[in-house]
This record gives structure tokens, sequence and C-alpha cells, in this order.
């Protein structure tokens, strides 16, 4: 299992990481309210599958539990978990309490 | 020598200079946009002077036979300019776009023997090697007076494939497009057959063209508002992200009309979910590859998946599961590859798996073979994995395709590595793949195994 403050600090440090590969190094100091996706985002759409992919080995690694982050029912959502950091980082506690 | 321009030597349209009905349909819309993009608004007349200034360009240059041309660009007005003017004087030419790392190889694999660099209304025109392509193909072309097209595809051995087409005979299918006027936007690349196709249907309906500054969701969302656009034509995956983003609903996109979709399969439940997002507008399967061209099709009811062919110029069969097309504008052949994908009496084996659906109708299940789709982007692993090979501290690897409910399917590679920092290593063949791939190509997902199976390009020490 893994807490808010567990998965948002699981979010941000892979996005400091995805940062500091695609030169962008705003994303290194990005917080809750950080656009991943979508207006004014940080991310291109390979750049979030990459996140994506990163976010669900770490949490692999951290819980032993194999997930998928981006299917059917995520995209079905009225709002994204994909658009915002604290979104996604919400997201992924769901998942993983499942 | 290099020779430029950028249209302040306007002179008056000679008709003879730009391919006949075209030149017509220009001059029929005067005034009104054809191209609106980053360069602001190129009307249909500015456009027709544009072409002439690539006209007379070209024939000062005295060629003395048809020649390779490459043009380096986007969908702007001298680019497109000069790909008309290519055409119309018969000679071979090579759209280029997208990652820049990619275009030297490309150049070398068709001979070109000049380039174009368009940006807006600019263009810079350089001689790059002072000897004609001999090749057959260009040579078959040349014999019966047709310029070529040469586009790439994906190749197995890791070298795009290039692929050569009656360039002439193509854009003669749009002549019977009836003027419009609606604006479309174009999404798909200048390198890339649909984005042509986007292109030349737009022009010969005298329709402006809407080229966003990039093609993120956001970005498209606020040219579509913004210009009004009718028709939007797009992948599957971009359309999943128009919604995903929140774009569609950040903008007023109430002026779509007409939502094409193709270049990957479509799921029943995303086209579900932008019929709700969508209400008034009329969903339409496209289909095409880059040997065969875009293909017209029906779907029997809106919110379908399964397609018809409505195209009299194509004939088709199903093969073992296997799509087979044969086009009135499908490619010569492949400079640098065999024909083994088409058979003797010119059947296209597409590597589409379909299914047959009620009354002549079919749907697109996916690939049966290695390649991968990413957005509508298509890829083979071979390509990836020699720059993955590349990267030290890799002694081996594999490149495959997995679904992804974001792009359809992503890249994915695993890694048999002889360092132990597996961090740092999945940053370097990233970063590696970045600047030598087009973005689409590099791997999301870097994965760390003992050992590869399959007979796979093994690293040569």
């Amino acid at each position: 299992m893994l807490n808010r403050e567990q998965a948002l600090a699981l979010v941000l440090r892979r996005l400091a990481a995805l940062g500091r590969e695609l030169g962008k190094p705003a994303l290194q100091d990005a917080d809750e309210q950080t656009r991943l996706f979508g207006e004014a985002a940080a991310l291109d759409s390979i750049g979030l599958v990459t996140l994506i992919a990163d976010l669900e080995e770490d949490i692999r690694v951290a819980t032993g539990k194999t997930v998928t982050l981006a299917d059917e029912k995520a995209m079905s959502r009225l709002t994204s978990p994909f658009r915002r950091v604290d979104l996604l980082a919400e997201y992924v506690v769901e998942i993983v309490g499942r | 020598m290099k020779l430029g321009g950028s249209l302040t030597s306007a002179t008056s349209a000679s008709p003879d200079l730009l391919n006949n009905w075209l030149q017509q349909r220009f001059v029929a819309a005067g005034e009104n946009p054809a191209l609106i993009g980053a360069w602001g608004v190129c009307s249909y007349a500015q456009f027709g002077r544009l072409g002439d200034e690539a006209a007379r360009a070209l024939a000062g240059l005295r060629l003395p036979g048809p020649s390779a041309v490459a043009v380096v660009g986007g969908h702007g007005p001298a680019a497109t300019a000069w790909l008309l003017a290519l055409e119309a004087a018969g000679h071979f030419v090579v759209p280029l776009a997208g990652n820049p790392a990619e275009h030297p190889a490309r150049l070398a694999q068709v001979n070109a023997q000049w380039v174009v660099t368009a940006d807006g209304f600019a263009w810079s025109l350089l001689p790059r090697i002072d000897e004609p392509s001999a090749h057959p193909l260009f040579r078959q072309l040349a014999d019966r007076g047709a310029a070529g097209l040469v586009l790439f595809s994906s190749g197995t051995s890791g070298n795009p494939k290039a692929m050569v087409q009656d360039f002439s005979a193509l854009l003669a299918t749009y002549e019977d497009r009836r003027p419009n006027g609606l604006p479309v936007l174009a999404l798909l690349g200048f390198d890339h057959i649909g984005g042509l196709n986007t292109l030349f249907g737009a022009l010969a309906a005298g329709a402006p063209l809407v080229v966003p500054a990039a093609n993120s969701p956001e970005v498209v969302a606020a040219a579509i508002a913004r210009h009004r656009v009718v028709v939007l034509p797009a992948s599957p995956t971009f359309l999943n992200l128009l919604l995903v983003s929140g774009a569609a609903a950040a903008h007023d996109l109430s002026s779509l009309r007409v939502i094409t979709y193709g270049t990957e399969p479509m799921p029943e439940s995303l086209l579900a979910r932008l019929k709700a997002a969508f209400p008034r507008v009329r969903f339409i399967q496209t289909f095409g590859t880059s040997e065969t061209g875009i293909v017209r099709t029906s779907s029997p009811e809106g919110d379908s998946t399964y397609l018809r062919f409505e195209d009299p110029k194509l004939a088709w069969k199903i093969v073992d599961d296997e799509l087979w097309l044969r086009s009135a504008t499908q490619i010569e052949g492949y400079l640098n590859a065999s024909n083994e994908r088409f058979t003797a009496d010119g059947w296209f084996r597409t590597g589409d798996r379909v299914e047959q659906g009620p009354d002549g109708t079919l749907r697109v299940l996916g690939r049966l073979g290695e390649l991968i789709n990413v957005g509508g982007e298509k890829l083979m692993p071979a390509e990836v994995e020699s720059v993955v090979l590349s990267v030290p501290g890799v002694t081996d690897c594999r490149v495959r395709g997995e679904p992804n409910a974001l792009t359809g399917q992503t890249v994915v590679v695993d890694v048999v590595a002889s360092v132990a920092d597996h961090e740092a290593l999945r940053a370097a063949i990233r970063a590696a793949c970045r600047e030598r791939l087009a973005r689409h190509k590099a791997p999301t997902r870097v994965t760390f195994v003992p050992s590869v199976s399959g007979e796979r390009m093994k690293k040569v020490r």
C-alpha cells in the first residue's frame, strides 16, 4: 500500500528525473499543482507515457504489485488523472489499493 | 550556388508553370485563404504566385533532365508551392519533415541532387550532389513523362524504405474534388501520405488549410476554435488525447462537422466517448497505406468501427486474415528494397489483420507482423534496436510494441546490460533514441533482462 504523501513523492521524483533527461529543468521544481498534460502542460503524449511507465516500475519495486495506470477506465474518467501531479498521485494510491 | 526567395519578386501568374487544373482552382479561389499558420494567412492568389516563383527558379537551373529534389519543411506556403512546381516540371520530389537527424540517410537513399529548405513564405535552394539518380524506377517514370514522389516507410532491416510513386497520377486523383471552402486542419506530417492527402484535398477544394504550430491537443484545439475548422483528419490516439487533456472541453470546437480517423485501429469505447463529446460531428473512417494511397471508405453506421471500401479504383481481398489491396495509386516500387510485399500480379499485402463484417464490410484488428504503431506513426523494431545497441553498456536488446491506452501501442525495449547502474543506462538509452530517432520511436519503457530471445542483430564486439 502507498499513502498520498508517498505517492506524491514518487511522482515528483520521477518527474524531476524525466526533467533532467528531457532537458526541462522546470520539471525539477514541480509541485502538486503542476500540470502534466493538457493546457500549459509539461509533457507531450510520449513524455506522459514514459512517466507512466517509470511510475509503474517504481510501484512494482515499492509494493511488489504490477499495475497498469493507463487503461480504458482511466481514459473514461470525467477528469483525467493525468492532468495534474496531485490527481495522478491520488490515482496511484487508488490503483495500488485495489 | 544558392537561390532563395520570399515572394518579394511577385509577378503575374502564368498558368503553364503549375499543374493546369490546380492553377485554375487557385485563380478561382483568389483572395480566399489557402494556408493559415505561423506565417499568417497565405491567400490562393499569393500561393499561385509563390508557385510561379518556384517554377521560375527551377527553370533557371536549366536542369538537363528530371532530378531528385528534397523539400524540407512543413505544410507551409513555400514548401507546398515547391512540391507542386516540382511535380509540374516532372521531377522526383522527396518531402522531408520531423527530426533532422533522420534526413541525411534519406537524402542519401534517394541520391537527392537539390535540397529546398522552406519556412513560411521563405525558401532556399542548394545543390547537394552533382550526379543524377539512375535508378530504374526513376527512369521508368521519366520515360512516361511523370513526376515522382518519394516517401519513406519503416523497413525491417532498420533502414527506412524509400517508396517511389507516380506523383502526377496521384495528384490527378484530386481533380474531381468539388470546391467547398470548408476549413481543414493539417495534423499528419508533410512527409506522410496522410498529411499530403489532407494538403492536396484542401488545395483541390479551394479550402483553407489550417496548420497548427504544434501537434499537441491544446494547440490544435485552439487553432480549430480560432479558425472555425470544419474538417479534422486525425488518428484515434490524437482524438483520445484531445479528450483526456481537457483541451476539447476548454475550447469552442462547435465548428467541427467531420472528423476522419485512420492510421491505427479505433477502439469501440473511444468512438463512443467521441460521439458523446461531439454529438454534431460525423465520424468517417479512412484507410490508407503509404504503398497504396488513401482509400475512400464509408461506415455502415456512424458509430461503427466497420468500414466499406468505396473506391472504384481499388480491389481488396482477405488472405489468411491479412488484408490485400490493389489500387490505381499504388507505388511503383522501392528504391532500396525488394518488392516482396507485392505479389507478381500486383497485390499489396498490407500486414493488417482484419475481420469481415456483414454486407462486405471489414474491421481492422491490428498488425500481423512486428510493425509497431504509436498513435498512427509506425516503426520497425530494428530501427530502434540499432540505436539502443550503440549505447555503451548494452550487450543485447529486443524492441517490441506493447498495448497502451494513451497511444494505442508504445515502444518497449528489453535490455541485457553489462553495467550495474540500470537507472543511468536507462537515461542514456532514451537520450540516444531521442537524439537520433523521431519522437514516437523512443522507448517509453526500458526493462532489464538476463537474456533476450530470437534472432536479433547481436552487438559485434
